[in-house]
Parts: structure tokens; C-alpha cells; sequence
């Protein structure tokens, strides 16, 4: 036996280790991503036997105008989300200043992250409300009628998208904060002996060394654009008549209201393949990292 | 295990024999002492009512006394309840459960998912004491479930606020108009509504197509037999464009729930709101004696049919116990059980041998609803599901952009037809 341990123990320690995330990861992950696309291929009301339909579901998916709704409604939040890794950049510069009671700022910019998304969704309602709501308040300050955001076809999507921006700039905030601080103190000094100062000082010597940081903040900030869905939820179920929904709000709806399970998991899986292009594009940099380094 | 209990007999001295305290603790205990460890229940109960919890787990206390049994009482929160009830309904029901009478339990007892009770029905002569609100639970000539407290819709709004205003609620579409004029120029929305929760609309719908095409062409459409094109159905979308275009709804209301829109009638900045008596719930409670209602107005020259909605109480089809299940029914629908139960949430209670609410609005209602025709549940209890997240989604976009009808309809019908099979 101990001879057993000696010759293999190579693979086997490693395995052992290794086996439960695998397992975890397997079953979590893989397996229900599999099963999903499976169901995909069905109609299916979650209860009665799964009935073959092929790709039946994708062709209605792309007849539905309700899909192309969702799907545009997703790439604004996309568009706007990518506001984040700036305005948390600029706000990390800022704070990261030596100024007396900056640490009170910081953790001022840092609450957003700690609220729940869901109280976030539910405060941004109450300021949006027509009527009587901060905004409608601010407005009638200076004699103008504030726009019921939320009832609005058109603005209502950016409306929520600028409630969820609040918690992810700060998010972007703190990855830019940890990243200033672990800036290399001999490549500053070396900027400063070489005369940079200002802008310069920021574009060619401290930004170079947050790349890695960038990276990450922008991965993050697609994913969760795409994986919007607690706000919408909170915030609008997706109204009105749908003009906010966004994919995993309709996969969400279908599935669990409309009792179409296959055509919810279509959704997913058209979702799925959305975010593999970032995950995709996120491991292959990941990958490129590594190889360098090693 | 049959009903071997002395109570099944008859329904009368076995509630003299649970008056009796704890002379019916020992009967109880004594009647059946071997067979205590398969008397065991669960019950689910979705209800967010702390006083209607409390009257049901007195029921519970009562009935494990009686019986020797073991009740385990699960609490749900009423939204996830929804979602949660088709997963146990499947895999680990439990024995005794509430849901919505209609299509909705119809829903599961196509999947087979409910348990036939006719049995119990018949031996305790349900059929006399509930007359017609038995049908909310029947599919076929089988009975699924026992109907709880039903919610009669109507137009609600506050005397004392009429009074000050001098509006007069409307009973006719004349009327209708004419209050709209005379709110407006007090300053009001004509009609507190909130369209978030997508649902009132569907309501509102119900109304005109019940007033205007009647119940027999009611349910044809939820049924999926007719057509969303159906000619018929203009003048519907007619007069709710005529009241849109009157400004009759409150402005913005997508933006506001029912209880948002529910709060500006004791705010005196909207007349009249139509919905169940649970509008009460957004008036405060000085203003509550103030609460009454009147049947939405008389369209066409038709008998009166109104929305009911009603919930119940039923057993999965894969409960473990159903005798004891059974048991459990029986007692819960005693009229004083079943009184205390629903008196704390102000609905019209199904059975006629009930002791009278304190609550006027049920009283109301209860009156009312003798003039009534015939009753549906409500649109997205009637319909499909899957039909009824579209048909809300439709009527919410209708009332915006009333001049997307033809697009919204054709939308729907489409969506009809798919989900009914029809052509």
C-alpha cells in the first residue's frame, strides 16, 4: 500500500483536491447548462412529459417581437454599463488623494455596494415617482414637470439601467482603488525624475499599470449588464407592456408565469451564447497573461 | 383509514363534542389511541394575514385534539407560493393546500395533480350550503376543491368625498360620462388605477366585455374559442378608448401600483377605483366606514354578471394521508371554523350558513351579489396562464396607445392560437 501512495500520489493528491470543485462545478454548472439547452428543444410547462419540438423554439424566438425587445433593451444596458469602469476610475483617482476626511468620501462611494440590489431598485422607484418623488420634486423646484421615467416606453430602460450604474461604479471604484495601490513606486518616481506630471503621468505611467485591473472591471461590468435582472424585476416586472424586459427577465417571465419552460430555456440558451463571446474573449486574455508569465 | 371517527357522522355534535374543551381532548385521544403515529398532516397555506394564520393553527389545535393527529403548518409567502406550488405539487405534496379556484386549478387537475373530493362533498352536502360558487371548483361534474372567500370587483369610492365634491357614482354609461366631467372639474382623476402589476387592466377588461358581450361570450374568449378579431369585441376596445381619451384614468399609471393609485382616493385626488373590496387595504382606516361600492355600469341591455374571484383549499393528488385529509376539510369548513378563518381578510364567504360579518362591505356584497347573473373568476384566473401574460401585457400597451389596437389584437390572437391549438 504505502508503495501504492508512493508511485501515484503524483495524480492522486492533486485529484483529490481538485475533485470537489470539479464535482460542484459539474453538477451547478455544466450539467444544468446542458440540461438547459435540452430542454430547449422541448415544449414543456415544467410539470407534463417533455415534448420534442427541435429547434421550434428558436424560430418563434425570432419571430417575437417581444425577444427583439428584450435583446435591444440588453444592449443599451451594455452600452450604458460601460460608463462604469471610467466614472470608477475618475472617482478612485479622486479619493485616493492624501486630503483630510477623504476616508469619509470613500466610504461614502463605497455604500452602494454594500445595499442590496433589490433595496437599490425599490429607493430609485420611490425617486422616480411621478408626482411626489425626489425627481418630480427636484423638477418642480425649478418649475418643470419631471417625466414619469418609468412609464415611459422609451426612457424607461435607461432609467433603470442608470439605477443599477450606481452600485457598479462603486464596484469599479474599489477594483481601481485596490489597483492604485499596488501601483509600482519605482516607475512613478522614475515618471517624475523623467518630468511627467498631471495627464501625462496618468495616461502613459499609472494607467499602463492598471490594465490588468481595466480588464476585469469591463469583463465584469458586460457580465453583469447582461445578467440584469433584479432591477428590471424590482423596478419595472418588465413594464410597461414589456418595453423594459430584458433577456433573463423574459426567460424569467415565460418560465414562470407563462408556464413555457423550453421556451424560457431558448432564451437562455440565446443568452448563454451572448455572454460566451465575453467569457470567451475574458479567458482567452486570462490564458495570454499566464503564458506570458510563465 | 377510513372515517372512523364519530365526528363523520354527523357534522353537528362532532363541533359540540370540540366545544367541549378538553372533555374532546381526552374523547379524542381515547377513540383512537393506536393508530396516533399514521395520523400525521401537512398543510400549506400561502396567506400573508397574521390573523387569518391565527384562526387556521386554532383550527389545526382543535382538530389534533380531536383527532390524535399530528399537524405540521407550513407558511408560504403568497408570490413565491405561486411559483413553488407546482414543484411540491410534483415531487413532495403535502396533504392539504390553498390555491385559486378556475382555470388556475384547472391547470392542475388536467395534470392530474388534484385530488377528486366529490366524495367528501356529497357525504357532507356541500352542494345545499354552497349553491352555485361550487362550480369555481369544478371540472366537469367532479369537485376539485372547496371554494374560500370569494372577491366580488365593482367600482369603490369613498360617500364622504362624493358627498363633499357633489359627484353622484354612475350606473349608467351616461352617467359614466357625465361623472368623469364633474370629477375633473373637482380636481380629480376620475379613476384611481395603477397598471404596474399589469392585472387591473385585465379587470377593467372583464368589466366592459361582461357588460357589453356578456358571460356565455366571456368565457368563449378565455376558453380560447373565440377570436381576438371577433368584430365583437370593438365595441369593448370602443368605449375603453372613449374613456381613454376622456383622460378618465389616472395619468402615468403605469407607474403606480394599485396600492399607490388605491391611497389618492382618501387623498381626494381621484373619484372612484374599480377592484375587489381588498381596495381597503390602501384607505386609511378613518375613512374605511366612508368605503362602499356600485356595480360598474349597465352597457348593453343584459342581465348583470360581475367578476368573483375565489380561492380554495385543496388535496394533492400525491398527499400521503388523504383520509385524514379529508377530516382536516371537513372541520375547516364548519361554518365557525371557515368564519374565523376568513373574516380577518373582508371576503364574500361561500357557504349561506354563515354567521353574518361585522364588515359592511361584505354585507354589501353578499347583497349585491344576488343580483347577479352568473359570475367569472377573472381574466388571468379564466384564461390560460400562458394566455393571460400576453392578454395583460396587451391591455396595458392598449391603454397607453389606444391606437395600436389592431396591432395588439392581431398580437393576441396569434398568440391564441398557438397556445389553444385553433386556427
Amino acid at each position: 500500500m504505502p508503495n501504492f501512495w508512493r508511485q501515484h500520489r503524483g495524480w492522486i493528491a492533486p485529484t483529490l483536491f481538485i475533485m470537489p470543485a470539479v464535482v460542484l462545478f459539474g453538477v451547478v454548472i455544466v450539467a444544468s447548462s446542458v440540461q438547459s439547452l435540452w430542454i430547449s428543444l422541448h415544449d414543456w410547462d415544467g410539470m407534463s412529459p417533455m415534448h420534442w419540438v427541435g429547434l421550434g423554439n428558436y424560430q418563434e424566438l425570432f419571430r417575437d417581437p417581444q425577444f427583439f425587445t428584450s435583446l435591444k433593451n440588453n444592449c443599451i444596458w451594455l452600452v450604458v454599463f460601460m460608463l462604469a469602469p471610467p466614472l470608477g476610475l475618475g472617482i478612485a483617482l479622486l479619493v485616493n488623494q492624501q486630503i483630510r476626511g477623504m476616508r469619509l468620501v470613500k466610504s461614502l462611494f463605497f455604500i452602494p455596494l454594500v445595499l442590496a440590489s433589490v433595496a437599490v431598485g425599490v429607493v430609485f422607484t420611490w425617486v422616480y415617482t411621478p408626482g411626489f418623488g425626489l425627481l418630480a420634486l427636484v423638477f418642480s423646484a425649478f418649475g418643470a414637470t419631471a417625466p414619469a421615467l418609468l412609464s415611459d416606453e422609451n426612457l424607461v430602460t435607461f432609467a433603470v439601467v442608470f439605477a443599477a450604474l450606481w452600485p457598479q461604479v462603486a464596484f469599479c471604484m474599489v477594483l481601481y482603488l485596490a489597483g492604485l495601490n499596488s501601483l509600482s513606486d519605482d516607475l512613478i518616481g522614475a515618471g517624475q525624475v523623467d518630468g511627467a506630471r498631471g495627464l501625462n503621468m496618468l495616461f502613459h505611467v499609472v494607467l499602463p499599470q492598471l490594465t490588468q485591473v481595466t480588464f476585469i472591471a469591463i469583463a465584469i461590468t458586460a457580465i453583469g449588464a447582461l445578467r440584469s435582472f433584479d432591477m428590471v424585476s424590482v423596478m419595472t416586472q418588465g413594464g410597461p407592456f414589456g418595453s423594459s424586459s430584458v433577456l433573463a427577465y423574459q426567460m424569467y417571465e415565460q418560465s414562470i408565469f407563462s408556464y413555457r419552460f423550453g421556451y424560457g430555456a431558448a432564451i437562455a440558451s440565446v443568452l448563454f451564447a451572448i455572454m460566451l463571446v465575453f467569457i470567451v474573449w475574458y479567458l482567452s486574455r486570462i490564458m495570454r497573461a499566464d503564458d506570458r508569465g510563465a | 383509514m377510513k372515517h372512523t371517527h364519530s365526528f363523520a357522522s354527523t357534522r353537528r355534535t362532532f363541533l359540540k363534542t370540540v366545544g367541549g374543551g378538553a372533555a374532546a381532548v381526552a374523547l379524542g385521544g381515547l377513540s383512537m389511541p393506536a393508530l396516533a403515529q399514521d395520523k400525521s398532516l401537512t398543510i400549506i397555506f400561502n396567506g400573508n394575514n397574521e390573523n387569518q394564520v391565527a384562526a387556521l393553527r386554532k383550527t389545526i389545535a382543535d382538530f389534533e385534539a380531536a383527532t390524535g393527529s399530528t399537524v405540521t403548518l407550513n407558511l408560504m409567502d403568497h408570490e413565491a407560493h405561486k411559483t413553488a406550488i407546482r414543484n411540491y405539487l410534483v415531487a413532495g405534496a403535502p396533504d392539504v393546500c390553498f390555491w385559486f379556484s378556475g382555470n388556475r386549478m384547472k391547470a392542475f387537475v388536467d395534470r392530474g395533480l388534484f385530488d377528486d373530493i366529490s366524495d367528501l362533498v356529497a357525504e357532507q352536502n356541500y352542494a345545499e350550503v354552497l349553491g352555485g360558487t361550487l362550480g369555481a371548483t369544478m371540472v366537469g361534474d367532479k369537485v376539485y376543491g372547496l371554494p374560500l372567500a370569494g372577491t366580488l370587483w365593482g367600482n369603490f369610492y369613498l360617500k364622504n368625498v362624493f358627498e363633499e365634491k357633489g359627484l353622484v357614482a354612475p350606473t349608467t354609461w351616461e352617467e359614466t360620462l357625465a361623472y368623469g366631467e364633474a370629477a375633473k372639474s373637482a380636481g380629480m382623476a376620475p379613476l384611481a388605477f395603477g397598471s404596474k402589476e399589469l392585472w387591473p387592466c385585465a379587470g377593467f377588461f372583464d368589466e366592459l366585455n361582461l357588460r357589453i358581450n356578456g358571460l356565455e361570450n366571456h368565457i368563449a374568449l378565455m376558453d380560447g374559442q373565440m377570436s381576438y378579431l371577433d368584430p365583437m369585441l370593438q365595441p369593448v376596445f370602443d368605449h375603453w378608448e372613449e374613456l381613454i381619451n376622456a383622460d378618465f384614468f389616472l395619468e402615468n399609471h403605469t407607474s403606480y401600483g394599485w396600492q399607490e393609485a388605491g391611497a389618492l382616493l382618501s387623498q381626494r385626488k381621484a373619484g372612484m377605483m374599480n377592484l375587489g373590496n381588498f381596495v381597503k387595504y390602501a384607505v386609511p382606516e378613518a375613512d374605511i366606514p366612508h368605503l362602499t361600492f356600485i356595480p360598474f355600469p349597465k352597457i348593453a341591455d343584459i342581465p348583470r354578471f360581475e367578476d368573483f374571484s375565489t380561492d380554495s383549499i385543496h388535496i394533492p393528488s400525491n398527499a400521503k394521508n388523504k383520509a385524514l385529509a379529508r377530516e382536516f376539510l371537513a372541520m375547516f369548513y364548519e361554518p365557525e371554523n371557515l368564519h374565523a378563518f376568513l373574516a380577518p381578510a373582508g371576503n364574500v364567504p361561500p357557504r349561506n350558513d354563515m354567521p353574518p360579518s361585522d364588515d359592511p362591505l361584505v354585507n354589501a356584497a353578499v347583497e349585491s351579489l344576488k343580483t347577479v347573473a352568473g359570475t367569472a373568476q377573472y381574466y388571468d384566473r379564466d384564461t390560460d396562464p400562458d394566455m393571460a401574460q400576453a392578454g395583460l401585457n396587451g391591455f396595458q400597451e392598449f391603454m397607453v396607445h389606444p391606437d395600436r389596437r389592431e396591432q395588439i389584437l392581431t398580437r393576441l390572437d396569434e398568440t391564441r392560437k398557438r397556445i389553444f391549438g385553433v386556427s
